[in-house]
């Protein structure tokens, strides 16, 4: 039961970080200036969320690639995002590469 | 551009599919875990259905397997998914004049992944696109969904996840969409910034580090835009004498 408990508060805790300023009851909108602000969201926290991914600091050891593999293909898929390729082949063509250092070289 | 629902639903759907494939070993992991902490199977699938937010079941099922209250818990879920507050405020001049119901609906599904490609789309079209946002949105709940289910049935007999290195494709996916900008000074500011403060804060703030060095990150894009708008206002005036 209280496993139960535990998941319904938590499901409410998410769902009220998702909800929150897209109900209609919160009148303000952002201001003009607050979404200048907005607008660099997406950019800020999806590299916020790669970066730690390809790039790794440990304490202990210092700052450490998490590999080669990761930070090859990864600059490969940023060189090819800025040259305009589309962004299907740029994810295509950047795994293919990782997958074929990670596992053939 | 205009294009039919029927089109921007399967747009939305494609968009998804390599993130959510990508995600599909957090998934298992998931699954596996909460059985392993004493859920029973139809406990850790409704989880995965209802709280839907990998990182935040994780450490919550964690957690629950090392004694800790409610109180914890749901200190550590709210601090993990805070970052969703801004994808919420994000969208707010979206679902302006929608009903109830939709909001609702889009809340539901609005995850880091839902986000990321909606927000592309939107920047794409000009304009966003609620059936986008939906069917990429309930294709990321699905497959979060199914995998859950096989960690719950076959977590045991799957080893060796981490070693595919399954988390590149989250990578990659995020870089072709904010790479695209990059020749903006400000943008390319804002994910400097972000992303070295997120390298740098992980190991202190596990639960926190992608909100803060997002907030950074759209900071000194902020000043950066401004300053630009200011520059270029007073260059405008400056042809005019």
């Amino acid at each position: 039961m209280m496993v139960w408990v535990l998941i319904g508060l938590m499901a409410c805790v998410t769902y009220a970080n998702r909800l929150v300023f897209l109900l209609e009851s919160i009148k303000t909108m952002p201001s003009e200036r607050f979404n200048v602000f907005l607008s660099y969201s997406s950019y800020a926290v999806l590299t916020a969320i790669w970066a730690p991914i390809v790039l790794q600091l440990d304490l202990d050891k210092g700052f450490e690639l998490a590999g080669n593999d990761y930070v090859i293909a990864a600059s490969v898929a940023a060189i090819l995002t800025v040259l305009r390729l589309p962004s299907i082949l740029v994810v295509l063509i950047s795994i293919g590469l990782f997958g074929t250092i990670r596992f053939l070289l | 551009m205009t294009r039919s629902k029927n089109t921007a639903f399967w747009q939305g759907v494609a968009a998804m599919l390599p993130l959510a494939i990508a995600c599909i070993p957090w998934g298992i992991l998931t699954g596996a875990l909460a059985i392993q902490v004493g859920f029973t199977p139809i406990q850790a699938q409704v989880m995965s259905l209802l709280v839907f937010a990998g990182a935040a079941q994780l450490s919550g099922l964690t957690m629950h397997a090392a004694g800790a209250g409610f109180m914890p818990i749901l200190g550590s879920t709210f601090v993990i998914s805070s970052r969703h507050l801004l994808y919420s405020l994000t969208f707010r001049k979206h679902v302006d004049g929608m009903s109830a119901p939709m909001r609702w609906t889009m809340a539901f599904v609005l995850t880091d992944e839902m986000f990321a490609v909606s927000e592309a789309d939107t920047r794409r079209y000009g304009v966003f696109c609620p059936t986008y946002a939906l069917s990429s949105g309930f294709t990321f709940w699905f497959l979060w969904g199914v995998s859950t289910a096989i960690g719950i049935f076959a977590g045991e007999h799957i080893n060796n996840l981490d070693d595919l290195g399954l988390d590149f494709a989250i990578a990659a996916t995020f870089i072709a969409m904010t790479f695209t900008e990059l020749r903006r000074f400000p943008v390319f500011a804002t994910m400097l910034a972000s992303g070295a403060a997120s390298v740098l804060l992980k190991p202190f703030l596990p639960d926190s580090h992608i909100l803060l060095a997002s907030l950074l990150g759209m900071a000194i894009g902020y000043w950066l835009h401004k300053a630009d708008a200011s520059q270029s206002e007073a260059a405008s005036q400056g042809t005019e004498i």
